[in-house]
This record gives C-alpha cells, sequence and structure tokens, in this order.
C-alpha cells in the first residue's frame, strides 16, 4: 500500500512538476548581442549617444503569470561606451559614475503590472553609485516567435524608454548642467531581446 | 660684440618660443578643459603647462647636446654642455608634474592605460625612455664607460625621445589637431630632423 502511494507521488511530481502551471513564470535567457541600454544625453546643441557594453541579467516573465514573473539587470559602469575614449573615461571618474569605487549599477524588479496595449511596467530597485532607488521601467512586450535563425528556440523582445534625471542619481554635480554644457535628463533605451527553449 | 649679439639672438629666440609655449594651453585649450570647474580646471591647465615646458626643455636638451657651432660660439663649450646636463636633471621631473597634474583632476584610479589610450602609453614610453637617458648618464660617470659608444646610443635615444613626445602631443591633445599649435610643434620637430639629417651628413664628410 506504501508503496502505491509513493508510486502516485512520484508520478504526481513527475507531471505536474514539468508542466507550465507549476513552474512558474518563464525563465529567459538574454541575447546580449541583440540587447543594450542605450542613452542619448544633450550636449550644448547636440546629442550625445551611448550604451553600455558589458551586462547581465536574468528574465522570468509570462504574460498570464506577472505576481511570478521578474526582470533583473546589472550593468558594468566601466563599460560605458560613447565612441570617445576620452569622454569615457571622464564618464567613469568620480564626475560622474565613480565607476572605481562603484563598478555596477543594478536594477531587480519588485513587481511587473500590466498597463495595456502591450506594455507592463516593471516596478524595482535601481541602485546606483551605491543607493538605491524605486524606478519604474515600462517595457513594450513586443511578443514571442519562434527563432528564425535557431531551431528549437523562442525569442521574446522587450523595448521600453524612459527619462532620468541623471542628477537625481548623483551622476555629477549639475555644474556642467549650470554651465549649458550637459544636460541632466538623459533619454534611455532598453532593447532586449530574450532566447529560451521552445 | 660679435658674441653679444649671438647671446642676444638665441636668448631672444628662447625667450619667444617659451613665452609662446606658456602661451598655448590658454589660447589653445583642449575640449578636456570645458568638463573641468574650480581646482581641477586650474590644476589641469598647470598640467597642460608643464607639458608644453617638457617639450620645449626636450628641444633645448636636443640643441644643448648637438653642440651646435654657432650655440657654442655664443656660450662657450662648458657652458652648453653645464646646461645641458642641468636640464637633463629637471626634464623628467617637468615630465613627471605634467603626467600627475594632468591625471591627478580625472582620478588616480581611474587611469587611461590600455590600447585605447596608446597616446598617453607612447608618453610613457618617452618619460621611460628619458629616465634610461638621465641614469644611464650617471651610470656612464661613475664607472667610466665607453665614451663614443654611450654618445651614439645617447644621441639616438634623444631623438628617439622627442619623437616619441611628438607624436604624444599630436594625438593626446585636440589643441594641435590643426592650426597654428600643429604648426609650430611640426615646425619644431622638422627643424629638429633637418639638425640630425646635417649632423649625420656632416660627419661622414
Amino acid at each position: 500500500m506504501k508503496l502505491l502511494q509513493l508510486a502516485v507521488a512520484v508520478l504526481l511530481v513527475a507531471v505536474l512538476g514539468g508542466s507550465p502551471l507549476s513552474a512558474g513564470a518563464r525563465t529567459w535567457q538574454i541575447d546580449p548581442a541583440h540587447t543594450n541600454f542605450y542613452f542619448t544625453v544633450d550636449h550644448i546643441y547636440s546629442k550625445v549617444r551611448g550604451h553600455f557594453n558589458t551586462y547581465s541579467g536574468a528574465i522570468n516573465f509570462d504574460p498570464q503569470r506577472l505576481g511570478e514573473s521578474s526582470f533583473s539587470f546589472k550593468i558594468a559602469t566601466d563599460s560605458i561606451d560613447t565612441n570617445l575614449a576620452k569622454r569615457d573615461k571622464h564618464l567613469q571618474s568620480a564626475d560622474f559614475f565613480d565607476a572605481g569605487s562603484f563598478p555596477e549599477m543594478t536594477f531587480a524588479s519588485t513587481k511587473v503590472v500590466d498597463a495595456g496595449q502591450g506594455r507592463y511596467d516593471v516596478h524595482g530597485t535601481f541602485t546606483v553609485k551605491g543607493v538605491a532607488y524605486d524606478l519604474v521601467l515600462p517595457l513594450t512586450f513586443a511578443g514571442v516567435k519562434e527563432h528564425p535563425a535557431m531551431k528549437g528556440k523562442e525569442v521574446a523582445g522587450f523595448n521600453g524608454t524612459l527619462v532620468l534625471d541623471r542628477l537625481a542619481y548623483k551622476i555629477g554635480d549639475g555644474k556642467l548642467y549650470k554651465l549649458g554644457v550637459v544636460g541632466k535628463d538623459v533619454e534611455v533605451l532598453v532593447t532586449i531581446e530574450a532566447l529560451a527553449d521552445k | 660684440m660679435k658674441r653679444t649679439l649671438l647671446q642676444i639672438f638665441f636668448l631672444g629666440i628662447g625667450a619667444l618660443v617659451v613665452a609662446g609655449g606658456c602661451a598655448l594651453p590658454f589660447l589653445y585649450p583642449t575640449q578636456t578643459l570645458w568638463y573641468k570647474t574650480g581646482w581641477e580646471k586650474a590644476v589641469l591647465q598647470t598640467g597642460h603647462l608643464f607639458g608644453v615646458f617638457a617639450f620645449l626643455a626636450l628641444v633645448l636638451q636636443l640643441l644643448f647636446g648637438s653642440r651646435g657651432a654657432l650655440l657654442e660660439r655664443a656660450f662657450g663649450v662648458s657652458l652648453v654642455m653645464r646646461l645641458h646636463r642641468a636640464n637633463g636633471q629637471i626634464l623628467p621631473l617637468l615630465v613627471l608634474c605634467h603626467m600627475a597634474l594632468v591625471l591627478l583632476p580625472e582620478g588616480l584610479a581611474n587611469l587611461p592605460l590600455g590600447l585605447t589610450f596608446w597616446p598617453e602609453m607612447v608618453g610613457g614610453a618617452a618619460l621611460l625612455a628619458i629616465v634610461v637617458q638621465v641614469v644611464a648618464a650617471q651610470v656612464r660617470q661613475r664607472f667610466s664607460l665607453d665614451y663614443r659608444r654611450w654618445r651614439s646610443g645617447h644621441r639616438w635615444l634623444g631623438y628617439t625621445v622627442l619623437l616619441l613626445a611628438a607624436v604624444h602631443v599630436l594625438f593626446v591633445a585636440d589643441s594641435f589637431a590643426s592650426g597654428l599649435p600643429r604648426l609650430a610643434l611640426l615646425l619644431l620637430v622638422g627643424m629638429m630632423a633637418l639638425r640630425l639629417v646635417y649632423r649625420m651628413v656632416s660627419s661622414r664628410r
């Protein structure tokens, strides 16, 4: 009798454990070649664009299971790239990111909310220069489909833009903003392709 | 009378070049200065000024070392060689001051190292070569090394330092990307190159 109970229990674990209903939100692997964190900031009259070359992240997402969905990212501050080595070095200095003391900025979601029309507001904690701030990252879910170039894989896409006041996050002390050289509002584009087995 | 005139000529040219060099970081500031304010700006600008002084001291060092006939006639061999030795000891200090003052405002934990910053690396190589020159000169005097052999190496390394320094300046500072500063630098280096070629040709005769 005990053997039968054990067999039933094993069967239940095998069936339910492997089903999507019990697995929580689906885990997606970030495709680093097609994911990035871009930014644009004013410089007197022009716009300076840049991105970060080194980052990592973890995505668990299922539109049907937002309670179990999560996003987290780690961005290496010394990987900032604006196509000008000297400027990048200055951005890594204590004047801006202070990459020596704060090598990473992170975002860890606390909840994902359906904002309608394919947009999901990812609420979380954004930690920059050692200080944690609440931040809402609005991501538009582009969808999920079979990867056109990778057999057996599915690809999910997310895009989101937001404007961050860099001075609110102590990225700069405001002198260059007051001088009219570097703007304070930074347009951020988060664009993600993530992969999962079919 | 002729000697006095020559002295006035050389001192006048020297004063003009030094005055021009001193004005350079202020008349043609680099873009890095745009992003510095207060004491950091002052330190960086002073660093640039030391860079100009170091470069001029290097040119002067080669002029003293090459012992031009006119220069010797104006000041005498003994004084020229004494100036060469003294300037040779001041030169690395000027370069070190330049390096420290330029790097300090960006933070010593944020040094421009690696291939991306090759113009800075070339500057570092020039400093290393200058230190080698100074140490080798001291060692030669102390250990009475063969003068002719040492002088040949000393001369060629000296001109190599000038080449390294010129490449460093031309590519590290946007002030030298065009216009008068670039022209002045190329003129100075060109004149030194001509001087070297002239010496090589005349020594073969």
